[in-house]
């Protein structure tokens, strides 16, 4: 399946990316566009103002996409709590992995040429996150 | 970011309020905000103008730019202004902590006031746009703080070990 995005990837749809390839839809595509009238048709948008997977209210996309699909699982309930802050920075969860993982994203994204090479380093990071947090959570 | 939100009820007016505030936003005038532009501030405003329209309010992002390179310094300044008052109260609670340390007050209050201080300096220095003069005297007075509290702790160690 197609999945699509706005260019210019941070934290959040990062995050998303990894959670659809590992969780969601294994054999995923993805598509980066300046603007949403340039997605290609048929497929499924994120992270877009007025899609279905997007922000809800206070939540970001990530923690969208946990409710939407159902994973009901308390290392990823953790993870997106990391995300919401580092992506919202509102400190709503006051978790203190958010200033680290985006210091780290954000320089990737200075360092790496686009979206497509950004997004196949930053895998390594959520799993990296996901067996830790495993290991602190159940 | 323009924008306007039905009156009632008051809490939407409030949030948005707060997150620009968070975001250390410059209100131009009621309804009209200002955020130097990169790609953070900008993307902030696109999740806070769905917010807007979601509470069934309008809003429109514009870029702009003042007329001269005069108006532009001085909303550069004001921007500053703004942090202004923030780091004043860091400084502030940070000397107190400082005095509280040198006196040997308690060590697990001190530490949780030395974690709460970081956190607001960090949120401070993420809205500080255009570098405030008084950031560089917050982090001296946050550090020599920390170096207190932390000599302090590691006496209390060692008084407990022998």
């Amino acid at each position: 399946m197609l999945w699509a995005t706005r260019r210019g990837c941070h934290v959040d749809r990062m995050a998303c990316m990894w959670l659809i390839r590992r969780r969601i839809d294994p054999n995923a595509g993805f598509h980066f566009f300046g603007d949403a009238s340039e997605a290609p048709e048929g497929a499924e948008l994120f992270d877009v103002a007025g899609a279905r997977l997007s922000h809800r209210g206070d939540a970001c996309t990530f923690e969208t996409m946990l409710e939407e699909y159902d994973l009901d699982d308390p290392v990823l309930r953790e993870i997106s709590e990391i995300v919401h802050d580092a992506d919202l920075m509102d400190d709503m969860y006051g978790r203190p992995e958010s200033d680290g993982l985006d210091a780290v994203i954000r320089g990737m994204q200075l360092a790496l040429p686009d979206d497509e090479t950004l997004t196949l380093h930053t895998d390594a990071i959520f799993d990296g996150l996901y067996v830790y947090l495993r290991r602190e959570t159940l | 970011m323009v924008y306007q939100l039905p009156r009632e009820p008051s809490w939407h007016r409030v949030a948005v309020w707060r997150r620009l505030k968070a975001l250390g936003a410059l209100y131009l005038q009621d309804g009209a905000a200002a955020l130097p532009e990169d790609a953070v501030t900008r993307e902030q405003l696109e999740w806070l103008q769905l917010r807007v329209r979601e509470a069934g309010g309008e809003a429109t992002l514009w870029e702009a730019s003042p007329n001269t390179v005069a108006e532009n310094a001085a909303l550069a300044e004001e921007f500053r202004g703004l942090r202004e008052a923030a780091y004043g109260e860091l400084i502030d609670a940070a000397d107190e902590l400082r005095r509280k340390a040198e006196m040997g007050d308690g060590e697990t209050m001190l530490l949780e006031e030395l974690a709460r201080i970081d956190r607001a300096f960090r949120n401070e220095r993420r809205r500080d746009y255009f570098k405030s003069p008084l950031r560089k005297v917050a982090d001296a007075a946050i550090r020599e703080a920390r170096r207190v509290v932390r000599e302090g702790a590691g006496r209390a160690a060692r008084e407990d070990a022998g």
